[in-house]
């Protein structure tokens, strides 16, 4: 599957190239990005939709 | 920070609600409808507006658009008020969003059912109402981000970056697809045309999938799931990466709906390798969901939201590693135009959207009605009779799916077609289509306890219009990165800038797919022979449209030995550059007919045979479910028409000669005496000026251009 991407077809496997370095740059600023997140910011977002201060928040 | 009081709109909540319940119930009976129709073809009625092609539309964009387009909006504006802290933007806004909806809705059951329909699989709708959904939409996404601007917390949560992203990447996708020229109010030709078309189309199909069935239901996940266990997601910085992957690749995926036909290989592998790729941030969403009941696994036995919120997210986890498995070459080539593929859109809708809807309801409806869910013994029993629904509906078309596509690929030891009748592959699945039905039934009256269940709730309880809620004030924020601040944090609090970033990780794919299509000339090459319709096969084009013809057959021969063999010269890219729209479809309820018209090929039949077959099938076929076409015979051919689509079609590229338009009703109208004179020398007395004329003219072109290139069969492997 990959070969058919890259191979030379009608001068576009430069398409198929600039795909697979924009995904792995992508995902590698991502993953650094989550990793570098302090503990209490996870932590305070995570808690968001349960603190929502109002009526019915209350258990029915 | 002093803290202000403020009020939920909980109305436009009510209103959303009331309509996901409503539509709900008329996509899901239309479809049971459809289903009964493959084992009755009579309950058509003899009409043209309750065919299968008329209504198939309807069932697909009732249960997409309105049922759960009505039930994301639920979700949506009822999560975003509370995740902002802050009442949505504007309530003129909001009520345009509801009211406008509603008659999108209606004005597509209306239009399908008079077969006004561009002919795109889930983009059916002409121009005049694609205007209105664009404008709805910008709507509903001035609403949600003036909500988001507005807000009282600091961080966006990730539900609404979901909720962004939908609303972003729908509107792309609905205005790029829609582009076409109109050739009156309800009538209008894309301006892609073939190979072109089919990869824009299934861009925007598939990506309707992704960005209006799945993230807008992530981001509910991500919201009411924490709510209804009373738990905080299972990793935020999952989510994170969760979103991020998922918009990022799923944009790509399109082409694996166009695997083995005339789209460019390198695209097809393109699709084939980020759907694949696909598989990892739809099962971390997945494990995310479910990890979030971790210590609360007890709870799911009692109660009923969560029991359904579990359901819905193992059906997303199945369907969206079911999808990548289908997306690779050898699963697509058994599951391809298969009903693989119907139960495969099902787990996902009943399942997924269906089961996440209902607990959303489940959830909500007390709520907003300040009282307890009138009955979980009702609500557990929707639960199982539509648990069961799912198993009957999808289990039967898996199977159903395998022995057809074995049935079409079997040879005889001299080498010949085992079942070299289509319809003898079809009436081996009529037992598997009735449980389909029973199926799809089920679920039904799953439903119908579930609004019974729900109306007592409401009764019982007292409605909250306004709900009475404080947070403190937002401090004021600096647009600028504070120091140590990395990028996305900065881009967590900022919408706008985030919608813009979101934005450019949706664009990427899609013009890296579909610009080079356009740019280089040898991913379309040209057939010398292929030549435009005439203005009556033009006519007879739009009718096979009108008609939904390609919900139940294809155009498109894949290059196997069992199809070559079955219907004649596989596809190639040329034979479609005048085809606006092209009629590739996806599912063969019917055989191939792009070789229809080849007078030496396998399927070619006389006039005399077209005709007999559209006035009633079952006559020269007592097994066939096709319904009966026989208003084209009565119907006149509206001529006052051709000069304009001539025009539109010279002004999209296809090379009428000049002034062609002057003289198109005449070649239609010497093209249509030949017909009939045929006919008449087979004893059938009709006006050349009668639809079916049209028809017939278009059907016998079908082919016919690759076979006069005369050719050569090219090296097929496999089956």
């Amino acid at each position: 599957m990959l070969r058919d991407i890259f191979k030379s077809v009608g001068n576009i496997e430069i398409y198929g190239l600039i795909s697979m370095i924009i995904f792995v740059v992508f995902f590698t600023l991502l993953i650094l990005h989550t990793v570098s997140l302090k503990k209490k910011d996870v932590a305070d977002f995570s808690r968001m939709p349960l603190d929502d201060f109002s009526d019915e928040s209350k258990e029915l | 920070m002093e803290n202000q009081t403020f009020y939920y709109d909980n109305k436009i909540v009510k209103n959303f609600a009331y309509a996901t319940l409503f539509w709900g119930v008329i996509g899901m009976v239309v479809g049971l409808l459809l289903a009964l129709q493959f084992i009755w073809p009579a309950l058509t009625f003899g009409i043209p507006y309750t065919t299968f092609g008329r209504i198939r539309p309807i069932h697909t964009n009732a249960v997409i658009f309105a049922f759960v387009g009505n039930g994301m909006f639920t979700g949506i504006y009822y999560s975003l008020q509370r995740l902002c802290k802050a009442r949505m933007f504007n309530d003129l806004l909001s009520k345009i969003n509801f009211w406008g909806w509603q008659l999108i809705i209606v004005c597509a059951a209306l239009t399908f059912a008079f077969g006004i329909t561009t002919g795109k699989e889930y983009a059916e709708l002409e121009w005049p109402i694609d205007i209105l959904v664009a404008v709805i939409w910008i709507v509903f996404g001035w609403n949600m981000i003036g909500t988001i601007i507005k807000r009282r917390t600091g961080h966006i949560y990730v539900a609404i970056w979901f909720y962004i992203a939908t609303f972003v990447t729908i509107a792309v996708l609905h205005v790029t697809n829609s582009l076409a020229i109109p050739v009156g109010l309800f009538k209008s030709y894309p301006i892609y045309a073939g190979v072109q078309d089919a990869l824009v189309q299934w861009w925007y199909g598939h990506n309707a999938v992704a960005f209006f069935l799945t993230t807008p239901f992530l981001g509910l996940m991500y919201y009411f799931l924490p709510k209804a266990a009373n738990r905080p997601i299972f990793s935020y910085k999952l989510s994170i990466v969760h979103f991020w992957a998922l918009i990022f690749l799923y944009i790509w995926a399109g082409p694996h709906h166009l695997l083995y036909s005339a789209l460019p290989n390198w695209a097809q592998s393109l699709g084939v390798v980020f759907s694949v790729m696909l598989i990892a941030p739809s099962w971390g969403g997945m494990v995310n969901g479910l990890l979030t009941l971790r210590g609360a696994w007890d709870r799911v036995r009692e109660d009923p939201v969560l029991k359904f919120m579990v359901v819905a997210v193992t059906a997303y986890g199945m369907s969206t590693f079911e999808g990548p498995m289908m997306s690779t070459k050898t699963v697509n080539a058994i599951s391809h135009f298969t009903d693989w593929t119907v139960g495969h859109a099902h787990i996902g809708a009943l399942g997924w959207n269906g089961f996440l809807t209902f607990a959303v309801l489940y959830y909500l409806i007390p709520r907003i009605f300040q009282t307890h869910l009138f009955s979980r013994k009702i609500a557990n029993l929707h639960f199982w009779i539509a648990t069961l629904g799912i198993i009957f509906y999808a289990v039967p078309l898996y199977w159903g799916a395998i022995t057809q596509a074995s049935m079409w690929k079997e040879f005889t030891a001299a080498g010949f077609l085992k079942y070299p009748n289509f319809l003898e592959t079809v009436t081996q699945l009529k037992p598997m289509y009735a449980t389909r039905a029973i199926g799809g039934g089920l679920y039904i009256v799953g439903i119908v306890l579930g609004i019974y269940n729900l109306i007592l709730t409401i009764k019982a309880g007292k409605f909250l219009p306004e709900e009475a809620a404080s947070a403190p004030a937002l401090a004021k924020i600096a647009g600028k990165r504070g120091s140590g601040e990395g990028v996305h944090r900065w881009l967590e609090r900022r919408p706008v800038q985030f919608t813009i970033v979101a934005l450019v990780a949706i664009l990427i794919g899609g013009l890296i797919e579909i610009v080079p299509l356009y740019l280089v000339k040898t991913n379309i090459p040209t057939i010398a022979s292929v030549k435009p319709y005439t203005p009556l096969e033009l006519q007879g084009r739009d009718i096979y449209v009108r008609e939904g013809c390609y919900t139940c057959h294809s155009q498109q021969v894949r290059p196997f030995r069992s199809e070559t063999e079955r219907y004649g010269e596989y596809a190639k890219a040329g034979e479609y550059v005048y085809d606006h729209p092209f009629q590739w479809g996806s599912k063969r309820n019917g055989p191939d007919l792009s070789r229809e018209g080849v007078v030496s090929g396998r399927q070619y039949k006389p006039n005399s045979w077209h005709f007999n077959h559209m006035l009633n099938p079952q006559r020269l076929n007592e097994q066939s479910i096709m319904p009966s076409y026989k208003w084209l015979i009565t119907d006149d051919l509206d001529l006052s028409t051709t000069a304009k689509k001539i025009r539109v079609m010279q002004f999209l590229g296809v090379p009428y000669p000049d002034g062609f338009d002057k003289i198109a009703n005449d070649d239609l109208l010497l093209q249509a005496k030949g017909i009939a004179d045929d006919l008449k020398s087979q004893g059938i007395q009709v006006e050349p000026t009668k639809e079916i004329i049209a028809m017939i003219a278009y059907l016998q072109r079908l082919g016919k251009d690759v076979h006069a290139a005369g050719m050569p069969t090219a090296t097929i492997t496999g089956k």
